[in-house]
């Protein structure tokens, strides 16, 4: 299996001063493959996808990407932020540019992927306007479309729903499962929201109480788009409920 | 409706403005008529405003205002040009920051018009002087602003171009700096009023042609109507400045 993995967390651990956030953490994704993270607030899951990302060192444990360390200049890592991160200083067409700019992709690649994004998040009308006169349910859309538009290796997002009325997010739900089929991507959705996480992961890893662990990694194997009024599927939601009701 | 409503409204602050300038003109004319020795009346202030501009005896008012400006244009875009260049080597490296800070602080809280002495001494009378004044005064509040907009830029920022790989040079030039930009706009907005009023301080000292200049000598002949037509000029040009950057400011910075 690990030859296999495309991102591999080997004991991972993270200690603010003398607070342990995160205890040894370890799993394997496959590529391509859509995990959700869930569990209780502040045990620690920004924090841990700010290590994913190379953001913050880990105390100790090694993130591995292809079997390499992960390097945000060797890797395409891509990271939705809980809080809103479009740049107000460029426009909706410009953000999603952006990243693929950094990264020198070729001209026409830019170009075809930003109308893609622009196509699939109904962005079109909004391409030259700046941040600060769109919703922040677009402005979450420009981000996850600056995020996607780099096909990254790794795809992180940190509740990027937070703000979205609950019509919307559904809809993003789908444009997002959407998108991770069509780029490759493999992708980390951190969620509050058990019913959203079982909506949309193949895997759902549970994490426990600080000091952070694995409390256990839920295989969720239903064909999408999924119902959520069907049996299996509340069954799952209630299990993973349970593990997180229980301390 | 509303838009009949927004309209009525504009129309009623056009109006109140348009009162508050009539009755201005209005304290004018009964002081100057009640008491002539104190100031002119307003139309024999507008008279010998097209003395001086069509007839003048001497260095013309345009000539004056002309002077003043070309000091305020030169100091002005040297400073915006140096205080981004310290303020940006503020923001961005420790160690000059560490080291230079200490004296910034202790330079900062003085008067720029306090330095009029020392310039003086050091470049005579000149040009340099007075644009070495108006620098000082402009230049603060620009190292200033740029400075604390880099210190206050949202961290999400850099994080989002530390996940994209940028390298430090991009994460300056196409993070940083766009970020605080409207910071350093702020910054230049100050820095031209400080200028302007700077320049009329420096010439009221030290100088042989400038608004400033023309204040002063006026206030020695006790020209009152001189006075009167430089302290307008004086404010309509640094209104006239603010609303220019304004303007310019919906242009380069839109978000
Ligand atoms: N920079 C930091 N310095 C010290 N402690 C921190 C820091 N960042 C986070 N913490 C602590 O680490 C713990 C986990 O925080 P984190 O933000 O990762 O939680 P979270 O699971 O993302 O919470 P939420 O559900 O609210 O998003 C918290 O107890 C927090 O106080
Ligand atoms: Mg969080």
């Amino acid at each position: 299996m690990s030859e296999k993995a495309k991102v591999s967390a080997v004991g991972l651990t993270k200690k603010f001063d003398d607070l342990l956030v995160l205890d040894n953490i370890s799993f394997d994704i496959a590529k391509g493959e859509f995990v959700c993270i869930v569990g209780p607030t502040g045990c620690g899951k920004t924090t841990f996808l700010n290590i994913l990302s190379k953001i913050w060192p880990a105390t100790s444990g090694e993130l591995l990407i292809d079997g390499e360390k992960a390097d945000p200049k060797k890797h395409n890592i891509a990271f939705a932020f809980q809080e809103s991160s479009a740049f107000p200083w460029l426009t909706v067409e410009q953000n999603i540019r952006f990243g693929m700019e950094q990264k020198n992709l070729p001209k026409e690649i830019i170009n075809e992927r930003t109308e893609q994004m622009l196509e699939l998040l109904e962005l079109k009308e909004a391409r030259n306007y700046f941040p600060r006169q769109i919703s922040a349910s677009m402005e979450s859309r420009v981000v996850i479309g600056r995020s996607f538009a780099l096909h990254p290796d790794l795809l992180l997002m940190d509740e990027p729903y937070a703000q979205l009325d609950i019509e919307f997010r559904y809809h993003l739900e789908d444009a997002v499962l959407k998108l991770s089929k069509m780029t490759g991507s493999t992708v980390i959705f951190v969620t509050h929201n058990i019913e959203e996480a079982v909506y949309l992961a193949e895997r759902c890893i549970v994490l426990t109480n600080k000091p952070t662990t694995v409390k256990t990694i839920e295989k969720i194997d239903l064909p999408y788009p999924r119902d959520i009024c069907s049996k299996e599927f509340t069954d799952i939601r209630d299990r993973i409920t349970d593990y997180i009701k229980w301390w | 409706m509303t838009n009949d409503g927004e309209k009525m409204k504009k129309a009623l602050c056009a109006v109140i403005s348009l009162l508050s300038v009539l009755t201005i003109l209005v304290f004018w004319y009964m002081i100057s008529w009640k008491n002539p020795e104190l100031m002119p009346t307003p139309v024999e202030t507008l008279k010998q405003m097209f003395e001086m501009i069509v007839n003048p005896t001497g260095v013309s008012l345009f000539e004056h205002v002309a002077a003043s400006f070309t000091r305020v244009f030169i100091a002005y875009f040297s400073a915006t040009l140096a205080g981004v260049l310290i303020g940006v080597a503020f923001g961005w490296s420790e160690i000059f920051r560490d080291f230079v800070h200490p004296i910034f602080e202790l330079l900062r809280p003085i008067p720029p018009i306090a330095w009029i002495p020392i310039i003086v001494i050091w470049f005579g009378i000149g040009e340099v002087s007075k644009i070495a004044i108006v620098f000082i005064g402009a230049f603060v509040p620009i190292v200033v602003n740029t400075y604390s907009g880099m210190m206050q830029m949202d961290p999400i920022y850099e994080k989002a171009g530390k996940v994209i790989g940028a390298n430090r040079k991009e994460m300056l030039l196409e993070i940083v700096i766009p970020a605080s930009f409207p910071h350093i706009l702020a910054g230049m907005k100050t820095a031209l009023s400080q200028s302007w009023a700077c320049v009329i301080a420096a010439e009221m000292i030290v100088a042989q042609k400038g608004l400033g200049y023309l204040i002063v000598r006026s206030m020695e002949s006790g020209n009152m109507g001189n006075i009167l037509i430089s302290i307008f000029f004086i404010s309509g040009i640094s209104a006239l400045l603010s609303y220019l950057f304004n303007k310019l400011e919906a242009i380069i910075c839109p978000w």
